[in-house]
């Protein structure tokens, strides 16, 4: 059967699906949305597992979605509301902890009951990790530079991107450098001498890649969290009212206003494509849409590998797509509980509570886990990153009760049995989660109204991520920029005509952030492709 | 006393310098704090009629050009075009006899995996392809990133060209392989676990890494394209030649003087004070030893900005090697292989294995059942032993400088039985064989050579402290301190064999500007 022709479909409903489909809406172009799911949002969903308890199921902080995208589509309009995270929070086995504040007074007062010396120092750290982040602000808002071209405008771009390396002076500049290049402990381990700030602080260089904190390139990632800005603050973080699943209502929401059409519940069996250049869509019930331009939000291996099809493409371009690295290294646990968590080292509520918890005590804890996981099992003692919405939103539980959501890492995808060993290693995982808690905050178990574990594997099956990666593709050096996802195809272009991509796989990577779908769209509108 | 320049340590490294110093018409004194001239390099009696010749014995990466432009040949060195082959013992089959030259791999390789066979043509290719660029980036000083004169400019243009003309293939090959870990480099390329393991070996010497640890592609790489052969008689007789030719440019090779400090004032060098309470005047120091030692330990820290001290601080030097020398009565031979000898045998059957022994390192432990790098070098140079006797030097892989509790000699006794039994896993007879044996740990190392950490390449390989080696601040060869320069493996293009740090540093000094 024939369907009315759109000038674009976009695959997938995700944040980054959205935002493409926004901007393209509002520039005029008749644009179709089409979502497996029953609901859209991809990774960014809100979801009431238990009568009256509402989950950002998989992602649940903001921090880095582009502002200008939160202007151009009018966000708050829509519903979009950030609550600033104030505090991190690190409970210690020894009764002992840390909360970081947004006021640096604070926090090193806090600090400066481990090291009087990492106290002094730390607001040093903040300001030269700020500064390396306006660096990059330009860096992750634009396609990226392409060294390999001869195009003068690419050779104009580097060299302003040198001479912007070289404002940054010659002590950022070598800071610039190594956070490129070391890992993010050896990189802390030039500032801080106490393992509560090093150990927290490098669990950022981790986040969704299968690397340890000790492992090269890692301390590249520490930089993410200075690039993420609220109204023009660097470095802030916040809760969505309402859930995660907020952020993608509300870019649905300006993306309608501006006429594109959203289906829901519409899978995808593959992209028609004809002598090279993609035409349409086929759903799995056979329907046949046809459309000027395919965009896919999916992550590399999922757009090209099924539904594109390797018989479409070059072949080494599909090694490449093959051997671009996924490994899911991630599981979520969203637990419903009838009362406030208590940490026996800070008993009772307080807005401690009301940041991010980690989990991390010593490095040496964060490489044991990461140890573990290299050999194909879960971390028996994982990281755990624990928010608790409720506290800062009380819609998402009922009155006196609240959600927990614990980002758990490691869990490999490959597990040493295969990933499909995940179904029977499920509950085995929750219980290592929920026991690392409890030794913090023995009254968790019996405060337990609700649990769900979400393995890697599972990510996988129920959100469509290859392999359960959460960021559509490791965030490791040689996939990052020019490279990401593969050398030559980073920019949003791919070898099927008429085919683009725009989600978390392509420049600059993951996170509920938008960057891919803006600047996808302004592609595509610069090319004139529809 | 008064001499235009003194050069700290008769390594391999101090002895470049001072020869090519001294060939440019300088009057040149070495100063050497033991009574033997080598560093790393010297020719160690460990029992009575066995020798090993010092810590390095891979001569693969020493600089044809360097030897050429001190006249070597003259004074006795010799190259040799191939370097032995690698055995790679496994616990059950024949192992792997692994060459270099893809036609002489074919047939071991082919044993296992003709895949792989096939492969490892195209791999010795590729790294044939981009052997010329590496090379080149090694044979140069770093570029200077703040420099702002044509000079500098043009320096980093020619570098940016050599990459270009690699092709856009090969140059995003290695953009993208360059930060990835050995194991999936290799995983990529190979099947054989065997093959993989036995290429990843080098990559991890003078690192605080394993196979998974992203950045040992690169190192790696550097190994790969510097390898071409090696010097008969191994690094004993570089050192000799290196020796002899100083000597004969009009170089004061002075043994049993150890610099007390490095004299400075008004941010210049004025000299060197020995432990002897002598003092040599001179305005050009060049150190050899590492860059902690130099800059933390033999300059006075009044003299350091407090943000270079650190840069110095943070240089790191964690030693995971250690030594040790077997005295065989019989040759060394393997299980898999009865009757046939190898200068170079290397364990570890799996990328896994080699990441297991590195595990215990990051928790200050030593690994039970470390990973060996094996030469046999009585095979080529005989007189190295007692007639028929052979001496084994083992590379340890898996052991920390920085043991929870501290080395021992009980801890010393420990790591070497455990080196014995890993060894006797493929060779079962080497234990009846040992006439006798010497462990050195990192802190012997340390001790007897003077290196901080007892890191055999002056500071760790790693992205970040190659190239811009050891700080940006002192990254081509000259220091701060107007006058004192680097000359040793702390600076590019790093540790090991070559002499380059030595012959780049030496004309840095030649090369620079005249005093105002």
């Amino acid at each position: 059967m024939m369907a009315k022709s759109y000038d674009a479909i976009i695959i997938g409903a995700g944040h980054n699906g959205l935002v493409c489909a926004a901007y393209l809406a509002k520039a005029g172009r008749k644009v179709l949305v089409l979502e497996r799911r029953h609901l859209v949002g991809g990774a960014a969903v809100t979801e009431e597992l238990h009568p009256g308890f509402k989950f950002s199921v998989c992602s649940y902080v903001v921090s880095l979605m582009r502002p200008q995208i939160i202007r151009d589509l009018e966000l708050p309009k829509y519903g979009f509301d950030l609550l600033p995270l104030d505090c991190a929070f690190l409970p210690l086995p020894d009764g002992r902890s840390l909360a970081r504040w947004n006021d640096y007074a604070r926090t090193r007062q806090e600090i400066s009951r481990f090291s009087k010396k990492d106290a002094e120092v730390y607001p040093e750290y903040g300001h030269v990790m700020m500064q390396m982040g306006r660096f990059s602000k330009p860096i992750i808002d634009d396609v990226p530079p392409d060294p390999t071209s001869m195009n003068p405008f690419e050779i104009l771009k580097l060299l302003r991107l040198g001479k912007r390396f070289r404002e940054l002076g010659e002590d950022n500049g070598i800071a610039a450098l190594k956070l490129f290049t070391m890992s993010a402990v050896d990189f802390l381990n030039e500032w801080f001498e106490s393992d509560v700030l090093k150990a927290p602080m490098s669990v950022s260089g981790i986040i969704g890649t299968f690397l340890g904190v000790r492992s090269p390139g890692t301390a590249y990632v520490l930089l993410h969290h200075y690039m993420g800005e609220i109204d023009g603050a660097f470095r802030s973080w916040g809760f969505c009212r309402g859930g995660n699943g907020a952020v993608s209502n509300a870019i649905a929401a300006a993306a309608r206003h501006y006429g594109a059409e959203i289906r829901i519940e519409a899978p995808i069996a593959r992209v028609l494509v004809k002598d090279g250049t993609a035409e349409g869509v086929v759903l799995e019930n056979g329907e046949e849409i046809r459309a000027r331009l395919v965009v896919s939000s999916l992550d590399p291996n999922r757009t090209f590998l099924r539904l594109v099809g390797k018989e479409h493409l070059d072949p080494e371009f599909a090694t490449s797509i093959e051997r671009f690295k996924l490994r899911g290294s991630s599981g979520k646990v969203n637990l419903a509980l009838d009362r406030v968590p208590e940490f026996t080292c800070r008993p009772g509520d307080g807005p401690h509570l009301r940041g991010d918890i980690a989990i991390c005590p010593s490095v040496d804890y964060l490489e044991r886990a990461y140890d573990e996981a290299k050999y194909g099992d879960f971390s028996s003692r994982p990281y755990l990153n624990v928010v608790i919405p409720s506290l800062s939103d009380p819609s998402v539980a009922p009155p006196g009760k609240h959600v927990m959501s614990i980002f758990v890492q490691y869990a490999p995808y490959k597990l040493k049995e295969g990933p499909a060993a995940w179904p029977q290693k499920r509950d085995a995982f929750g219980d290592a989660v929920i026991d690392t808690l409890a030794e913090y905050c023995p009254t968790l178990k019996e405060s337990i109204l609700y649990r769900q574990v979400l393995s890697p594997w599972d990510l996988e099956q129920q959100f469509g991520l290859t392999e359960g990666n959460i960021f559509h593709g490791e965030l490791s050096l040689e996939q990052l920029l020019f490279m990401r996802p593969v050398a030559k195809w980073a920019r949003y272009r791919t070898p099927i005509r008429s085919l683009w991509i725009c989600g978390s796989g392509s420049h600059p990577g993951g996170g509920v952030m938008g960057a891919p779908g803006q600047i996808a769209a302004r592609e595509i509108l610069k090319a004139g492709a529809v | 006393m008064k001499v235009d320049a003194v050069v700290i340590g008769a390594g391999h490294n101090g002895l470049t310098t001072a020869a090519l110093l001294a060939k440019s018409g300088r009057k040149i004194v070495v100063v050497e704090k033991r009574d033997k001239v080598g560093g790393l390099c010297a020719l160690e009696e460990f029992h009575p009629g066995f020798k090993v010749p010092g810590v390095h014995l891979d001569t693969s990466g020493v600089r044809r050009d360097v030897a050429e432009s001190l006249d070597l040949a003259r004074h006795g060195l010799a190259f040799v075009a191939e370097e032995p082959p690698v055995f790679a013992p496994a616990s059950d089959g024949p192992g792997l006899l692994l060459h270099r030259d893809p036609a002489k791999a074919d047939a071991e390789i082919r044993a296992h995996s003709a895949r792989d066979a096939k492969r490892y043509v195209e791999f010795r290719a590729f790294i044939g392809r981009v052997r010329g660029f590496i090379a080149r980036l090694l044979n140069e000083p770093p570029p200077d990133l703040n420099g702002t004169g044509a000079g500098e400019l043009w320096d980093l243009a020619r570098t940016a060209i050599a990459l270009r003309r690699l092709g856009a293939d090969d140059m995003l090959e290695i953009a993208r392989i360059a930060p990835t870990c050995v194991a999936d480099w290799l995983n990529g390329w190979f099947e054989c676990e065997l093959l993989k393991a036995a290429l990843a070996g080098p990559s991890l010497h003078g690192t605080f890494m394993g196979p998974w640890s992203s950045g040992t592609t690169a190192t790696s790489l550097l190994q790969e394209c510097v390898a071409s052969g090696g010097v008969r008689g191994g690094s004993a007789a570089l050192v000799t030649a290196l020796h002899a030719a100083a000597r004969a440019a009009g170089v004061d090779v002075r043994l049993g003087s150890a610099v007390e400090h490095i004299d400075v004032a008004g941010g210049r060098v004025k000299g060197v004070t020995l432990a002897s309470r002598e003092t040599i005047e001179c305005s050009i120091v060049a150190s050899s030893c590492d860059p902690k030692r130099t800059l933390l330990d033999l300059v006075a820290a009044t003299h350091l900005a407090p943000r270079f001290a650190m840069a110095m601080r943070n240089y790191r030097m964690r030693g995971t090697s250690a030594k040790v020398h077997l005295a065989l009565r019989r040759p060394l031979e393997f299980r898999a292989r009865p009757g046939q000898v190898f200068e170079i045998a290397r364990t570890g059957e799996t990328l896994d294995e080699l990441e297991r022994a590195f595990d215990p390192v990051k928790y200050r432990k030593f690994s039970s059942e470390p990973i060996l790098e094996i030469r046999v070098p009585s095979i080529s140079s005989p007189e190295l032993a007692p007639a028929g006797q052979h001496v084994a030097s083992i590379l340890v892989n898996g052991a920390p400088a920085e043991l929870e509790g501290g080395w021992t000699d009980a801890r010393r006794d420990e790591l070497g039985n455990a080196v014995v039994n890993a060894l006797a896993r493929y060779a079962p007879g080497v234990r009846e064989s040992i006439v006798a044996r010497e462990v050195l740990t990192p802190l012997d190392i340390e001790q007897r050579y003077g290196v901080t950490g007892g890191h055999i390449h002056h500071g760790e390989h790693a992205l970040d402290q190659l190239v811009m080696r050891p700080a940006p601040q002192c990254a081509r060869y000259a220091t701060p301190i107007e006058g004192l320069y680097l000359c040793g493996s702390g600076s590019h293009p790093g540790g090991g064999v070559t002499c380059a740090p030595g012959a780049l540093a030496a004309k840095t000094i030649i090369e620079r500007p005249a005093r105002p």
